[in-house]
């Protein structure tokens, strides 16, 4: 089956999220901290650039490659269920965090399991679309 | 709405291949749903909502039960 507009789009989505993120963690997990310093809020700020800089660039090519963008139902209906799949994740990420928050000195575990979290949702969040969307809905 | 084991089945390939082998996108234009909608519905991955499968069944231009079969 050829892809559509919005399976290339939820691909990107999710091959640039695991790239970007998965540099930013490699970078600053292994070193630890008890807060946030400026060299994470650096490294921070340069995944969230080149996130945004990454799906410009790559949804320009695939709206030049495909012009069909249009949606329907069944892209609605999967769209609403990986959505909820990414709400799990993410409310017990937020659970964790705050448990994080409450357990440990400093905010750099509270904010990093916050991140995680957010980044993993988005990855369940796309990649069940994605099962989905191979899946026929 | 969604898939349903795949009790639905459709005879939307031989009716396709009847209009002069009208092709998937065709239909899809024709119905207001995407290619890969058509191709998932014919495959009997998708379930579509009741309006969309009427709209198939009037550019068939025959009765639903003639385009959609629901088996035990």
């Amino acid at each position: 089956m050829r892809m559509s507009f919005q399976e290339k789009s939820h691909w990107l989505v999710f091959l640039s999220l695991l790239a970007v993120f998965g540099y930013y963690f490699s970078r600053v997990l292994p070193a630890g901290s008890i807060n946030v310093e400026p060299e994470h809020l650096g490294a921070f700020t340069f995944a969230v650039v080149a996130l945004v800089i990454t799906q410009i660039v790559g949804h320009t090519v695939i709206a030049f490659v495909d012009r069909r963008s249009d949606t329907d139902e069944r892209d609605r209906l999967i769209a609403l269920r990986g959505t909820r799949n990414g709400g799990y994740v993410l409310s017990t990420g937020v659970f964790l965090a705050l448990s994080a928050a409450v357990v440990t000195d400093g905010n750099f575990l509270f904010t990093h399991v916050l991140l995680g979290a957010w980044v993993l949702a988005q990855l369940v969040e796309t990649g069940s679309q994605l099962l989905l969307y191979r899946r026929g809905g | 709405m969604g898939k349903r084991g795949g009790m639905i089945t459709n005879d939307i390939r031989t009716l396709r291949a009847a209009r002069g082998e009208m092709t998937q996108q065709e239909l899809a234009d024709r119905v207001g749903v995407t290619r890969q909608t058509v191709n998932a519905i014919e495959g009997n991955k998708y379930s579509p909502s009741l309006e969309v499968a009427f709209r198939i069944a009037r550019v068939f231009e025959v009765p639903l039960e003639q385009v959609f079969q629901y088996g035990e």
